[in-house]
């Protein structure tokens, strides 16, 4: 799970940075659905795709990441045809194609760290009207990260456990004692965070820190 | 027992939300089960949504799934099949992810201010079911099917018309959510927040 | 009361063992009451801890784990007032936790982040300390428990043992003080549990150690036994252990 489906790598696409590409991502998702000409969509697809080459992904990979999109967008273009007529299908096919490869190049060629960071930022004036906290985000990413293995391990025990007493695997009896101790855990998680002096001291923007309200 | 704590959202908010949100990831990481008499095999992971708002609550549950659409987007596989990236923006679903915020949200309003106020059993699980069809498929799907037409270029009533393939499906996890929810909160008593 | 004396930045060595020992803080409980659900868990107590090494014993349910999270501020009590060198724990418990550590039973859920040396770093950002100095604090504080071969690895693929001396290690490297221990043994093999007692025994800070391994406590300056939430004995550790056995099994 930790790894991402970034590819490290060093093309021109690595090197830019993050809001760049998002903003280019960004002006091309309005810009494809203004546009309706088959050719010049399919130009667009055609420039997306090699951008999607440029990013010199190992071809595994972009199978495993194509394969099922291109099955959804078959099954779209069938009902389309059908359902409309086939221009419009080829269209939406060129379209959808063109933007998915796009977002595809970006996610390649961009850390998850950058795109978080840069996504900070662009948030960062809802943090300073005290509505998101970069702080609180930032650790509530890292915590979904470091507890999905564990998450699933206790998911697998669970099964197990219930296994080996003859129960079929039943959604319902897994989920009740999963939720359970998981929801148990999280007071632990939480003192211990706090144990280790979260939060940690606000950037000096107003004097001294506040302590917390007395209770 | 007291806790000093922060107003509004505390140390213990933001864990609940983020191991939610792992659970979310990680049913996602279970292979499809198939349920009794229908042949379709469901993917457990919009099972999650739905009990992210009705064990959590309204505010925690929608931040459970903004935390997953928030990794989707940085480019984590954190969706089922290992899916992950812009590209799901930007593809034809994307609505029904972007829908799982205010769908947890509105399923986790339904069961604090109504299910949760009822004291027979039956009233109470049925009243959470009726909050997780609402939350987890009527406002999921109302995101997702303009987005889904827009997106195809489908006129809306088509696009419709195509999404209630996924309707039994989605009906089947929101009785199992409802279950489940029950019998968390039967075991484990919360405020809901 | 010496004042006390904050530890001198940029000098690691309080996390070497045998190395020059802080005084430890003095941790007064004052009139404390705690309650749970309606339920008393603490009441009446009044101690005054300044021990090197104090050890707290009691039956499971007796309000020992409530006791250990009144001495940094993670609980606050319903009835009187804790004060850690003459602060507050309701009022200042992010100053006292700076200088409380505290480990707890389960490293599972102490270990917050993927990666340990992610882990490592979170208490040091919490304080506040510089981002250039945090790598180099980080890696001595590993090395000092033998365990520098850990920083880049997952943390859900740690052993048990291993998953411990990082809880212990992301505690020691914030430089408390002192540093109160939740049953950290109770889940460990022998082998583990012996790593884990020899690195207490030899660490610079105080430690106020909450267990059931009576063995643990044998060396200690001071064991105390609560019982009915409350101090049923006080004493050294022979014979606060005897009473235990005597009026407790």
């Amino acid at each position: 799970m930790n790894t991402s489906l970034y590819v490290p790598g060093n093309t021109p696409l690595h090197r830019l940075p993050a809001g760049a590409k998002f903003g280019v991502l960004f002006a091309a998702g309005i810009g494809l659905f203004l546009l309706a000409h088959p050719g010049v969509l399919g130009a667009a697809a055609a420039v997306a795709a090699v951008l999607v080459l440029s990013a010199r992904a190992p071809l595994a990979a972009l199978r495993a990441r194509l394969l099922p999109v291109g099955v959804m967008l078959a099954v779209l273009f069938a009902a389309t045809a059908l359902l409309q007529d086939v221009p419009a299908a080829v269209v939406m096919l060129l379209r959808l194609a063109a933007l998915i490869l796009l977002a595809l190049a970006v996610t390649l060629t961009t850390r998850p760290a950058d795109l978080l960071e840069f996504f900070e930022r662009l948030t960062a004036p809802l943090a300073r009207v005290g509505v998101a906290d970069p702080e609180r985000i930032s650790l509530g990413v890292s915590l979904v990260l470091r507890f999905v293995p564990e998450v699933f391990r206790r998911f697998q025990e669970i099964r197990e456990a219930q296994a080996a007493r003859g129960l079929k695997a039943n959604p319902v009896a897994l989920l009740v004692p999963l939720i359970v101790r998981t929801l148990k855990a999280a007071d632990d998680v939480a003192d211990a965070i706090d144990a280790r002096c979260y939060p940690p001291p606000r950037r000096p923007s107003g004097g001294a820190r506040t302590e917390e309200n007395p209770t | 027992m007291n806790r000093p704590q922060e107003r509004g959202i505390t140390t213990r908010d933001v864990v609940l939300v983020a191991l939610f949100a792992a659970i979310i990831v990680a049913l996602g990481l279970v292979p499809p089960i198939t349920v009794g008499i229908v042949p379709v095999p469901i993917t457990l992971q919009t099972l999650g949504v739905m009990l992210a708002g009705a064990v959590l609550g309204p505010v925690r549950g929608a931040l459970a799934c903004g935390l997953v659409v928030l990794l989707t987007a940085v480019g984590l596989p954190v969706l089922a099949g290992g899916r992950g990236g812009l590209g799901v923006f930007a593809g034809p679903t994307g609505g029904y992810l972007v829908g799982w915020i205010p769908g947890a949200l509105v399923t986790g309003l339904m069961v604090k201010y109504w299910a949760a106020k009822l004291t027979r059993g039956w009233a109470k699980a049925g009243a959470i079911l009726a909050a997780c069809v609402a939350g987890g498929i009527v406002v999921v799907y109302a995101l997702g099917i303009p987005w889904l037409s827009v997106s195809s270029g489908l006129p809306l009533r088509e696009a419709a018309l195509g999404g209630m393939v996924f309707v039994p499906g989605d009906l089947i996890k929101a009785v199992a959510a409802a279950l489940v929810a029950h019998g968390v909160a039967r075991s484990y008593s919360m405020e809901l927040k | 009361m010496t004042a006390p004396a904050g530890p001198a930045p940029g000098s690691a060595a309080e996390e070497r063992p045998g190395a020059a020992e802080p005084p430890a803080p003095v941790i007064e409980l004052q009139g404390v009451g705690v309650g749970y659900d309606g339920r008393t868990v603490l009441s009446g107590l009044d101690l005054r801890l300044a021990e090197r090494r104090i050890g707290v014993i009691g039956q499971n349910g007796s309000g020992k784990s409530t006791l250990a999270r009144l001495l940094n501020g993670l609980v606050v009590p319903d009835e009187g007032r804790v004060l850690v060198d003459g602060r507050d724990t309701r009022t200042e418990g992010r100053r006292v936790r700076s200088e409380v550590g505290f480990v707890f039973q389960n490293p599972d859920n102490q270990i917050v982040f993927p990666i340990v040396a992610e882990d490592m770093a979170f208490g040091l950002k919490n304080l506040g300390l510089p981002k250039k100095e945090i790598p180099g604090r980080v890696a001595g504080a590993l090395e000092s428990f033998g365990i520098g071969h850990l920083a880049e690895r997952h943390s859900h693929l740690l052993s048990g043992g291993e998953k411990q001396l990082v809880a212990l290690a992301s505690v020691m490297v914030m430089r408390p003080r002192t540093v109160v221990f939740d049953e950290p043994t109770t889940l460990l093999d022998l082998r583990n549990r012996n790593r884990i007692r020899d690195a207490v025994d030899a660490m610079a800070p105080a430690a106020v150690v909450v267990t059931h391994d009576l063995e643990l406590v044998s060396g200690y300056d001071r064991v105390l036994v609560v019982h009915d939430g409350g101090i049923a004995f006080d004493g050294a550790p022979g014979e606060a252990v005897a009473w235990y056995r005597e009026h407790c099994s």
